[in-house]
């Protein structure tokens, strides 16, 4: 009854602002609902969980891969693994439609669409001793199948890496305090690198509580560094100069030993990611903030300012991470599987810690609904649609119907100790500054916004960088793989000149995206996002047609509908959103439409060419989906028929010596 | 030695109506959970099996076990 009238109240109340608390009980409601009963039906139909049945943690078990883990253990770190940057930066660029189109997506694509992918693959992935999605993919499906997975993982990866790489670039520009505090976790990783290995060897916990003390006075010293003009003067860098910084991190990170830098980053990442997310839940509850955001806006109609496109298929394709993930298919069939001790475990991890995941998106939906329309539109507008300069961008903003001043963005960026706000694309630093409200509002007040504003910059900017450096390795691992089948050494993984060689090649892809994003005057997160979330998306597709096969050969067919459904939506918003981003006839939508419109003005060579690489790069993944559509719908079929026989290529049956528990 | 709240029989989550030891088991499950999470816990496996001390030497051969591990497991979106 509370989620309904949470629901109804979100939906139906027009022309009046509401209190963010009817989002939280909404879901709240919804997700116990799912939980409760459509996990439920999920366990006992669908999969028929086993609880008599031995996981590969319990039969393998090596005390290293293969470790049987108490469930919320497991649950906590699947949990740490799934949360990335992606769920905090949909939500907040998808407000530009309004808080209800974001909203509803999150809640019915988390239920129904992303925590089943979640658990059914986790499932199926334990039951093949741990396989991964790649391996099921081509056991299950047939080679074509596992070579699109194969080449949809690299393509997600690449863009992915681009894309993220992009909002940090977007974050720190122009910003000698973000960049100066983000600068010096590099030194505060080594220094833990260092105190782990050396000092105290192992004790990762305490390391990680010395790098966040050293973390967060660096954040202090962000500000006297900004209020000095000689130093601010070398952390005061432009898009372009942080751009080709971050490029050659990337290729630092991915070929220098993982103790030195990645592994202490990683962990400080976590401890600062794990430790925000609970305290933004704290500050919402404490806080319960007023929503001033419409629950539509004009911008349904594709010519939102943050992307342009229709809400439908530009809301689902941006939100991404918080409703349906493919990427967590990567997550549920790597180490997950590996430490689950028992079959009926799999619901609680691989569903549970999705909808935990869906509920960080409903908060950084809060965190940039919370902001005056005019302030929210001001900072994520890129200056090639509302102009250059503050009055212009004002003037435009206000215009639409989101009154806003030249004043006011000024008073916010110098009370965040920033020199601008406007024109601050990428979505990190408008749910940075809804965060640092709700914070402010709830401990220390404006004196400290400032701070939270940086705190919160600091903490999307380390925890992207970690996406990108574990990302540019884990690529070039598998780059090394392939390359291996070609010529052996290239696959030895400690050979220097592959380590440097794969390492080059995949910065470069990656790099290129960032480059073209930094170079692009509509901002670049309107081409590349809806790419990521295209890609992101061809993944969730790719892990349920491997789902939806491995149900009909396990004769579940009329259950196969609990799969089907989410694989249709997906299907559906890729292809309309992929045929807009490549034929829309709007020049701000359609790659193709722009090279054209740039051609005609006499525009620069290189942008067209990106145009058509994108364009490119869309079609490519789109040709990939409609391949492994066709053989799996042939598998299916062929199942279905009678035609061939059904094998379930799963490990036989042990009873576990946990049964009696 | 392996701690017996991430490996084999775990505690249950305690109930609302918990005593102090419930609690107890809480904060060991917290605990539990931040140790895997940040890696503490596999290398207490490490040692346990390999039958070692917590030493530069022994962090130094879990790092390198662990190195290809950890660097192929993905970060999420």
């Amino acid at each position: 009854m509370a989620g309904a009238v949470s629901i109804a109240t979100i939906a139906l109340r027009r022309g009046e602002e509401i209190n963010a608390m009817w989002l939280v009980v909404a879901a709240v409601c919804c997700y116990a609902l799912g939980y409760r009963f459509y996990s439920s039906f999920i366990a006992a139909k669908v999969l028929v969980l086993d609880s008599e049945r031995a996981t590969p943690a319990e039969r393998l078990d090596n005390g290293r891969d293969f470790v049987p883990t108490n469930k919320w253990v497991v649950f906590g770190h699947h949990f740490a693994a799934i949360a990335g940057p992606g769920p905090l930066v949909g939500p907040v660029l998808a407000a530009q439609f309004g808080y209800l189109p974001g909203t509803l997506w999150l809640l019915a694509g988390a239920v129904f669409g992303g925590c089943v992918q979640d658990f059914v693959i986790l499932l199926l992935s334990v039951r093949r001793d741990g396989k991964s999605l790649t391996e099921m993919a081509r056991d299950e499906i047939g080679p074509v199948g596992g070579f699109i997975a194969y080449a949809a993982v690299i393509s997600i990866i690449v863009i992915l890496l681009g894309v993220c790489a992009l909002v940090v670039v977007n974050a720190l520009k122009s910003s000698p305090w973000g960049t100066f505090t983000i600068a010096m976790t590099i030194p505060i990783a080594l220094l833990m690198g260092v105190y782990l290995r050396r000092l105290r060897p192992g004790r990762v916990l305490e390391s990680s509580l010395l790098g966040f003390i050293l973390v967060v006075l660096a954040i202090w010293g962000g500000k006297w560094i900004s209020q000095t003009p000689s130093m601010a003067h070398w952390f005061t860098l432009t898009a372009t100069s942080l751009a080709l910084i971050i490029i050659g991190y990337g290729f630092a990170a991915s070929a220098l030993p993982v103790w030195l830098l990645l592994a202490p980053r990683d962990y400080l990442s976590t401890f600062v990611k794990l430790g925000t997310i609970g305290l933004l839940a704290l500050g919402i509850g404490a806080l319960r903030p007023t929503m001033h955001m419409p629950a539509l806006t004009r911008f349904v109609d594709g010519t939102g300012p943050v992307f342009a496109g229709r809400v439908f298929p530009f809301a689902f394709i941006t939100i991404a991470c918080g409703a349906i993930s493919g990427f967590h298919s990567l997550i549920s069939s790597g180490t997950t599987p590996k430490l689950i001790r028992r079959e009926t475990e799999t619901r609680m991890v691989g569903y549970g810690a999705m909808l935990a995941e869906s509920m960080v998106a409903i908060m950084a939906t809060i965190a940039a609904c919370v902001l005056q329309p005019g302030i929210y539109f001001a900072i994520n507008s890129p200056a090639g649609i509302v102009g250059k300069t503050a009055e212009n961008a004002a003037a435009v903003i206000s215009g639409w119907g989101f009154p806003v001043s030249a004043v006011d963005m000024h008073s916010l960026a110098q009370s965040v100790g920033e020199q601008s706000l406007f024109n601050r694309t990428g979505g990190a630093p408008a749910f940075a500054v809804g965060m640092a409200h709700i914070f402010s509002n709830s401990i220390g007040g404006q004196a400290l916004m400032a701070i939270w504003y940086h705190f919160a910059i600091m903490f999307e900017a380390l925890f992207i960088l970690t996406v990108l450096d574990a990302g540019t390795r884990v690529g070039r691992f598998m780059l090394q793989d392939a390359l291996g089948h070609v010529w052996k050494p290239m696959g030895r993984t400690s050979w220097y000149p592959s380590i440097l060689f794969t390492s080059a090649m995949i910065v470069a892809a990656w790099g290129y995206f960032l480059w073209q994003g930094v170079k692009d005057p509509l901002g670049g997160i309107n081409s590349l996002w809806p790419l990521f979330g295209i890609a992101n998306q061809l993944l969730g597709i790719v892990a349920l047609c491997v789902a939806t096969t491995i149900i009909i050969k396990m004769q579940r067919a009329r259950y196969a509908a609990a799969t089907i459904a989410p694989l249709a939506a997906l299907v559906l918003v890729t292809f309309t959103a992929s045929w807009h981003k490549v034929f829309d006839a709007n020049p701000r939508i359609g790659f193709l439409a722009h090279a054209r419109q740039l051609g005609t003005a006499g525009g620069n060579a290189r942008l067209i060419f990106n145009d058509r690489l994108d364009a490119l790069v869309t079609s490519g993944l789109i040709i990939m989906v409609a391949l492994i559509l066709v053989e799996s719908v042939s598998r299916w079929v062929s199942g279905l028929s009678g035609r061939t026989q059904a094998e379930v290529r799963e490990t036989p049956f042990v009873r576990t010596r946990f049964a009696e528990e | 030695m392996r701690v017996e709240a991430v490996c084999g029989r775990g505690p249950h989550l305690p109930s609302l109506r918990a005593g102090p030891r419930h609690t107890f088991e809480a904060v060991k499950l917290l605990v539990a959970t931040v140790r895997e999470i940040f890696d503490e816990a596999a290398y207490s496996r490490f040692l346990m099996r390999e039958r070692t001390e917590r030493s530069r030497e022994s962090y130094a051969e879990f790092l390198q076990e662990n190195a290809n591990v950890t660097a192929r497991r993905p970060r999420c979106c």
